[in-house]
């Protein structure tokens, strides 16, 4: 992730920080499979990605009032709805806990001399083998088609058309 | 003595694993995160949220982790918080803490950590391991003349929730320019799950607790992914994969369950050329009849809130094999290992293949080792032996380590005695 991205991230709301990310690499990239790719390596880390269109501001609202119990209540958040739409964004921005990758990015790793083993140069990186398996992304068998539009897979016409019903080029799951 | 107490935590992303130094078992095994069922305005945490009744049908989820790592320190210490005084029942303030902390943990947040345990809890002290070298140490432990043991030397490989690592471990020490990491653990795979099980048959994404469920009872690593395609492809009872799920209704029942558990183990007895053997009480004459009863039990029952599954109880555990198969740019396990190996100096090679050591929780799918076997001999040179234990307990082994450790002379004396 580049400066630009995590620093402009910082300053948006609850929402648009969330599905942010995938967007903006979206955006950045021309291509629509690697759209297709990214959007579907964010949704396999959502926990709540129903929720978080039906009730935008849950996943990172901490402001949570603890009770003797040391169970949560959530405040109602009909009180914040007076408030301006700026003041609602900076009390977000400073309350919602900041993603791994923000730490990662403030971390500088990219600063360490080459022999200092770290987070990135941990990652496995890519298979030494081209070879492939192609699945049918909508009933799992092996597919022999490509969608021309998004690069995902099926592998007969029935399929290919819930692909292009349901997923193809949508990328919020 | 009550002044040398030290409570051991192994803080995982997915799971809490909390108890005291020099016992066998933690004292709670619970989920690491706070979740709101759909009909409730209160929060459940941790232990809460496991009891049978309470129905957690598309509960909101809140967790302190984010990609392996702990991002929401607030969230963190009310649930420690909870399970040191409601579970544990110990004083922060005269107790020692053993924490596991993940690999290449970020100094920022090693900073907020070491806060909260002492600002908030106020700890006497805290001793800071990573798992590779506890798993390590545990089954050195329990197999003393094993090479493990003697050659002080194992490769760890953890698939955890977040994140898989294959990690070095020599000399009690984890070797870290050794390890290797795949970005995909149980979470991703549960993730995944939902969204097959969302696109072929019912909406199951907000349903992460249900799922979890799914996945630990029904899936399995396939040692032969072509073959187990053409068994998934049949129709009635000759599809050996094939079975149902029961979602709670919310009413008679609160959790979700196997709707014929005889049927779903079937794949167990698979043999090699993957057909079920004859007998099992199904002499010859029965033939039709056990044909006919088994594929009417196999319609799915819209009244009923049910899916059925077939080929995604493998194609789901496949991802940690081959992650590029399924769109991930990323190597596979045994390439990981491979990779791992390789950066330790060429004397170490034989003995790491031989001291592979499986933990973490996803490594509990049935044909997880013979599978990783299979596709690590051939890329092996044949004159190294390659042998791979699975921990007896897979969940708890990493804490078991920690016990042990917490409990032993040396760490007592440079620990919690020298600290006076
Ligand atoms: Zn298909
Ligand atoms: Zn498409």
């Amino acid at each position: 992730m580049d400066d630009d991205v995590s620093n402009s991230l910082r300053r948006m709301s609850t929402r648009a920080r969330k599905v942010a990310p995938k967007m903006v690499a979206a955006l950045a990239s021309t291509d629509n499979r690697t759209q297709a790719i990214l959007a579907r390596l964010e949704a396999l880390e959502n926990d709540n990605p129903g929720a978080e269109v039906v009730e935008p501001n849950d996943d990172d609202d901490a402001s949570l009032d603890e009770d003797d119990d040391q169970v949560y209540h959530k405040k109602q958040s009909k009180g914040t709805k007076r408030k301006t739409r700026q003041a609602k964004a900076l009390e977000t921005a400073k309350k919602a806990p900041r993603t791994f990758l923000e730490l990662l990015h403030d971390a500088n790793l990219e600063s360490l001399p080459p022999h200092v083993p770290s987070y990135l140069r941990a990652a496995v990186g890519p298979p030494s083998s081209t070879c492939r398996r192609h699945f049918c992304t909508v009933c799992g068998f092996s597919a022999k088609y490509t969608c021309v539009r998004c690069g995902m897979r099926f592998c007969a016409a029935r399929c290919q058309n819930i692909h292009n019903d349901t997923r193809c080029l949508k990328f919020v799951a | 003595m009550a002044s040398n107490v030290v409570v051991v935590l192994d803080n995982g992303g997915g799971l809490i694993k909390a108890g005291i130094g020099g016992e066998r078992d933690p004292t709670a095994v619970v989920p690491n995160c706070t979740a709101r069922p759909l009909s409730s305005k209160k929060f459940l945490l941790a232990d809460q949220l496991l009891s049978p009744t309470e129905d957690l049908t598309s509960a909101v989820l809140r967790r302190p982790f984010d990609r392996g790592y702990l991002i929401n320190h607030d969230l963190q210490s009310t649930i420690w918080s909870h399970i040191f005084s409601s579970l544990l029942h110990i004083t922060p303030s005269s107790s020692s803490l053993l924490l596991t902390e993940p690999l290449f943990n970020l100094p920022s947040i090693q900073r907020a950590t070491d806060e909260i345990v002492f600002e908030e809890f106020n700890f006497k002290s805290l001793f800071v391991s990573d798992s590779p070298s506890l798993v390590h140490l545990y089954e050195a432990s329990r197999r003393p003349y094993d090479v493990v043991s003697k050659a002080q030397c194992s490769l760890v490989v953890d698939v955890g929730f977040s994140f898989t690592h294959a990690a070095p471990v020599f000399q009690n020490f984890t070797v870290n320019y050794g390890v290797k990491r795949m970005d995909l653990g149980g979470k991703a795979l549960t993730n995944y799950l939902k969204e097959l099980v969302s696109y072929r048959s019912i909406n199951v994404m907000d349903e992460t607790f249900l799922m979890d469920d799914v996945k630990e009872k029904l899936c399995f690593v396939s040692t032969d992914v072509a073959r187990d395609l053409q068994i998934a492809r049949r129709r009635g009872s000759d599809n050996y994969f094939r079975c149902t799920y029961v979602l709670p209704d919310g009413i008679t029942h609160t959790k979700g369950f196997i709707k014929d558990p005889v049927e779903a183990q079937r794949f167990l007895k698979l043999s090699e050329d993957g057909e079920l053997p004859h007998s099992e009480g199904t002499e010859e004459a029965d033939q039709t009849e056990v044909k006919s009863k088994p594929s009417e039990r196999n319609k799915v029952d819209l009244t009923k809130n049910e899916f059925s599954l077939s080929n995604e109880r493998f194609l789901v555990p496949e991802m940690i094999f081959r992650p590029a198969d399924l769109g991930m740019n990323q190597a596979g396990l045994a390439e990981c290992i491979v990779r791992a190996v390789n950066s330790c100096h060429p004397h170490l090679h034989p003995v790491l293949y031989e001291s592979i050591i499986l933990t973490g929780g996803s490594t509990l799918f049935p044909g997880f080792a013979k599978r990783l076997e299979n596709e690590l001999r051939p890329l092996v040179p044949d004159v190294y032996q390659v042998k791979i234990t699975t921990q007896e307990d897979p969940i708890l082994g990493v804490w078991r380590g920690g016990s042990l450790l917490a409990s032993s002379d040396s760490f007592i004396s440079s620990y919690l005695e020298g600290k006076d």
